[in-house]
Formats: C-alpha cells, structure tokens, sequence
C-alpha cells in the first residue's frame, strides 16, 4: 500500500479504499472520503452498515483489511502514534474508571500524551460546564455528566479531528440541545473536523454540514446540507393555503419564472417552485385578485426522506 | 521514557484507586498475627527462634501460599477489567503503542507481586520477632532470603501465566479461575505424572524452587538451573503470546 501524497493541506481526513472483511465477508467495502478542517460531517447507515467499524477503523481499535486511513497526512496503519495524537473520540458510550474521581481520570489521559498541561484540564472541564463535578468520583455521574466527561478527554490533546459514535446516545432532549452547540461551536472556534454518527437523523442535520450515507459497508452518497448556494437566489418549493385554488393557479400560471404549478381543488392548496424574491410579487398579485391566502409554506424534504429514499426504508432500524 | 514512566503511573493508580487495594495487604496482616497467636499457644516443637518462624511460615506449603493467590486475583483484573468498564477504547486511542501499554500494566503487575512478597517476609519477621524475641534454631537468614527468592518467582511465574489468560479470554472470572486452580492442579498433576520423565518439563514440575534446598527434587535428574531455563522459556512463551494477541486484537 503506498501512501499517497494529501495535496489538499486542509484535509484532515481522508480514506482511501478502507475495506474491513471479517471471515470473506466484506464489513466495510472500499470507503473513501475526505473531511476538510472545520468540517462537520455526518456518517449515515441504517444498523449494520458499518458505521462503528468505519470509525473503530478510523482511531486504530480495529485492523483494516485493505485501504488506508490518513490524519492529517499520517497514516493509522504505518504511523500509528503520530496519526492518532491529532484524533479525540467516543466510541459509543464515554466510559470511565468508576471508582476514580473525574478528574483522576482526566488525568490518566494526561499522563498519556505528552505537552497536556494542568490548565489544558481547567480549560477543557469549563468549556463542558463540569468543573463543579470533577471531584466526584465517576460512578456517581448521570449519563450526561459522562458524556460532557467523555467530550473532555476527547478535546484534551488539542486534537484536530473528533470521532464521535453516536455522541447523543442517552441524553434528554436539552442535553442532546447543548451537545449540539458544543460541537458546532468547536468546529467553530477551534476549525476541528468532526466526524459524527448518529441514528437521530434530524440531529444531524442540524449538526453537520455534509452527509456520508453508507450501506453494507459501501459508500452510497455524500450530500451537502444548506447554506452552499445564497438564499435570494435559491429555488423554493412552496405550498399554499388559499380561499379559491382554481382562481390562484390562474394568478400563478400568468406570473414569470413559476415553475411547475399543481392545484388540489379539493384541499384549496397549490404547490410550485419559486426564487425566494419572487414571493412578495407573487402574494401582492394573489391579494389583488382578491385570492384569501392562508398559510405560505416551504416544502423540504428532509433528511429522512432522502435517506429512506437512499437506503430503501425498509431496511431502516 | 517519560511518557512510559506516566504509564506507570497510570496503572499504579488503577490498582491503589480502588478500596480493594488494601484488603490484600490486610488479609496477610490479619493471618501472620492469628498465626503468631497460634505459635504463641502451641508453641510447636522443632521452631525455637524469629528466624524459623519466618523461614517457615512464608512457605508456599504454609501461609506464603497468599501470595501468590492474591497475586493472580490482581493480574486477572489487569486487562479484563479495561474490557468490563469498556475503558479499553479510550486506552487505545492515545499516542502510545499497544506494546507500551501492556508492558506498563505487566511491570506494574510484577511490582504489584514483589509488594505482597516484601509486605509478607517483614509480616513474619515481625510475628515471629513479637514470638520469639530473637533466639536460635535451625534456620538461617540465608534460608528465609532463599524462601522470599522462591516464594517471588512462584508467584510472578502464575501471575505472567493469568496476565496472558486475561488478555486471551477477556473474562476476569475465567482467568482468576484458571490461574488458581493450575497453581492447586498443577502440583497434583506433577505427583500423579512423576514416574515419566517428561514431566520435568511441565512448568508446574518446575514452579517451587525451594525444593532445591531441601533436595526433595520432583523428577530425578532436575537441578536449580534446569528449572529456572524452564521457567524462563515458559515465561517468555507467555510474554509472546500477551504481546502478539494484544496487539493483533480488534477492540470490538
């Protein structure tokens, strides 16, 4: 396996061809991608698509088959401790020395890489909110409290790549709220690349900022969510709610630029595309024909149907 | 080097954390001094002096037997108990080699046996010395050094022998229960074998080196030497496999 040279100085991660096969059959089948710093990117798959091996793969816990993994130009197979001193992770749940405080565990991990300094600890447990907890002994944590713990020791090195498996696993809606914000504010602030897996889909896309969908170990699309294109200029599916559906789409079908108009004249909804500076056109047109309007909604479709869509929903779990 | 003394620290930590950690060293304290009341009472023919109480007692045929058991219920923990809270995976994912880890948990592990051993010669030393008072018998400091030499290499040769049972099955109970019970079978087993000549090169033929003292040899035509080359090419057999197996594993 050679390794090739990363010409992009941003990529912090980059597979190629990682392959996992476990008695000839294949786990993970060629995965290859690359997250670029700052990036916060989500890896989807329905159970037992190999979205934990990928990741185990990732930070070194388990062997690959074939392909390579490279942190920040260092490979995980060949240059293991060089490689992995740019990575923080979860795997699963956070887990802990029960018996040792929270900061006796910290600790540990301090001891384990070199340049972790007393204030780097400080620094870490404020900016999770557990520097009041740190000298309880863990086993007397909730699951919050562990996870804000396990977000610790995984920033403690200053890494430049966070691995998170299912990081909102057993938090209540508030606590997966806060995680969400942590995470997004240090891709943020500190240009970490996050890669993040989930089965909350809608987590995710509020999370990240690109999609990984993989299934039986192959890579089946990779997806930019929001925000690329500008929005005025952006084309917008809009349903609306009027009083005479009939009299609206005769409104909308003399306007320019409204593409495919579709009337219910049963429910009184019509549903068309749009630029977004179109619609206050569009709504004075409509009010001065006299067309009641009651309610003006975008139609999205979600992250959910489009991987229902990808995966086949049955597959789901 | 520093980086490998934090290991060190770590796994120190990991052992002397837990409230557990005492209670050895409180068993052997409460046994040497219901074992000095015993003698006190009984006051045994042939034991005349603080130095045959000590020889005597730190024996693997008497209470020196602890040690080693005591020693094993540790290094089954080393590494399941990583696996049983699932801290195996933040273990791993540090910038320090498979190798480094494991080589920092098995010296701390051999440091670990040398404690109970040094706690338990001074136990009987101190025992023996509230008994008797000095005095003199049969025994010589010479011989009590011989035993602690013996009693260490009988129980770091077990305890390198259920380091690498822990590492192998991933199971806490199935590694203190094998690395016992081959410490009780394995003599019975060398008894019932003697006859064949093989036998001398069981590791259990060869584990007790006190009997070298004694010329009670197991098999005729075993000497110190030969057991010790035994015991170090099983030793590094165990080491290999715990290195290779190790290093090898997926963390699943």
């Amino acid at each position: 396996m050679t390794t090739a040279k990363i010409t992009n100085p941003s990529i912090v991660l980059q597979l190629d061809g990682l392959t996992k096969k476990i008695g000839g059959k294949a786990i993970v089948d060629g995965l290859s991608f690359d997250i670029a710093k700052g990036e916060v990117v989500g890896l989807l798959g329905p159970n037992g698509a190999g979205k934990t091996t990928t990741m185990r793969m990732i930070v070194g816990l388990i062997g690959m088959t074939e392909g390579d993994v490279r942190i920040c130009g260092q490979s995980i197979r060949t240059s293991f401790e060089q490689a992995i001193r740019h990575v923080g992770g979860i795997i699963e749940n956070p887990e802990f020395y029960p018996y040792m405080s929270g900061y006796d565990n910290l600790k540990q991990y301090q001891r384990m890489t070199a340049g972790v300094t007393d204030a780097r600890i400080a620094e870490v447990t404020k900016l999770v909110g557990m520097q009041d907890a740190l000298g309880k002994k863990v086993k007397a944590y909730s699951l919050g409290m562990r996870q804000r713990l396990g977000i610790a020791q995984a920033l403690l090195h200053e890494p430049k790549l966070l691995i998170l498996d299912e990081p909102t696993n057993g938090l209540d809606p508030a606590g997966i709220k806060e995680m969400r914000e942590y995470l997004k504010q240090i891709a943020e602030a500190e240009g970490i690349a996050i890669l993040v897996s989930s089965h909350l889909l809608s987590e995710i896309e509020l999370m990240c900022s690109r999609v990984i969908v993989i299934q039986e170990g192959k890579l089946v699309t990779v997806r930019s969510l929001g925000e690329a294109e500008s929005t005025k200029q952006k084309v917008l599916s809009i349903s609306m709610q009027v009083g005479n559906a009939g009299q609206a789409l005769e409104v909308i079908n003399r306007m320019e630029g409204i593409m495919a108009a579709q009337s219910d004249s049963f429910t009184n909804k019509i549903t068309f595309e749009l630029q977004q500076d179109q619609i206050p056109g569009l709504v004075a047109s409509l009010a001065a024909e006299g067309v009641a309007i009651y309610r003006i909604e975008e139609v999205r479709a979600t992250l959910e149907e489009e991987f229902m869509k990808l995966t086949g929903g049955n597959r789901i779990a | 080097m520093r980086n490998f003394t934090g290991l060190l620290i770590n796994e120190w930590l990991k052992l002397s954390k837990k409230k557990s950690f005492f209670v050895a060293y409180a068993i052997l304290a409460v046994v040497f001094g219901i074992m000095g009341y015993a003698f006190y009472e009984i006051q045994p023919d042939g034991l005349t002096s603080t130095v045959d109480f000590a020889t005597g007692t730190i024996m693997l045929q008497a209470a020196g037997q602890l040690v080693p058991v005591l020693a094993v219920l540790a290094a089954a923990g080393s590494v399941t108990q990583e696996y049983r809270y699932g801290t195996i995976k933040f273990l791993l994912i540090r910038a320090q080699s498979r190798h480094k880890i494991l080589a920092s948990k098995y010296i701390v592990m051999v440091v670990y046996t040398l404690t109970l051993v040094l706690t338990t010669a001074a136990l009987a030393v101190a025992a023996g010395y509230i008994v008797y008072g000095g005095g003199s018998g049969e025994s010589t400091w010479t011989d009590f050094l011989g035993n602690i030499a013996s009693l260490a290499v009988y129980s770091i040769v077990f305890v390198t022998m259920t380091f690498m049972i822990g590492i192998l099955t991933k199971s806490n109970g199935a590694s203190i229960g094998i690395g016992i019970f081959s410490m009780m079978a394995g003599s019975l087993l060398v008894m019932l074998l003697s006859r064949y000549t093989i036998t001398k090169y069981l590791l259990f033929a060869n584990t007790d080196l006190s009997v070298y003292r004694s010329d009670a040899v197991p098999i005729e035509g075993m000497t110190l030497v030969f057991s010790i080359v035994i015991l170090l090419v099983y030793m590094a057999l165990f080491l290999s496999v715990s290195f290779a197996v190790f290093k090898k594993r997926d963390i699943a």
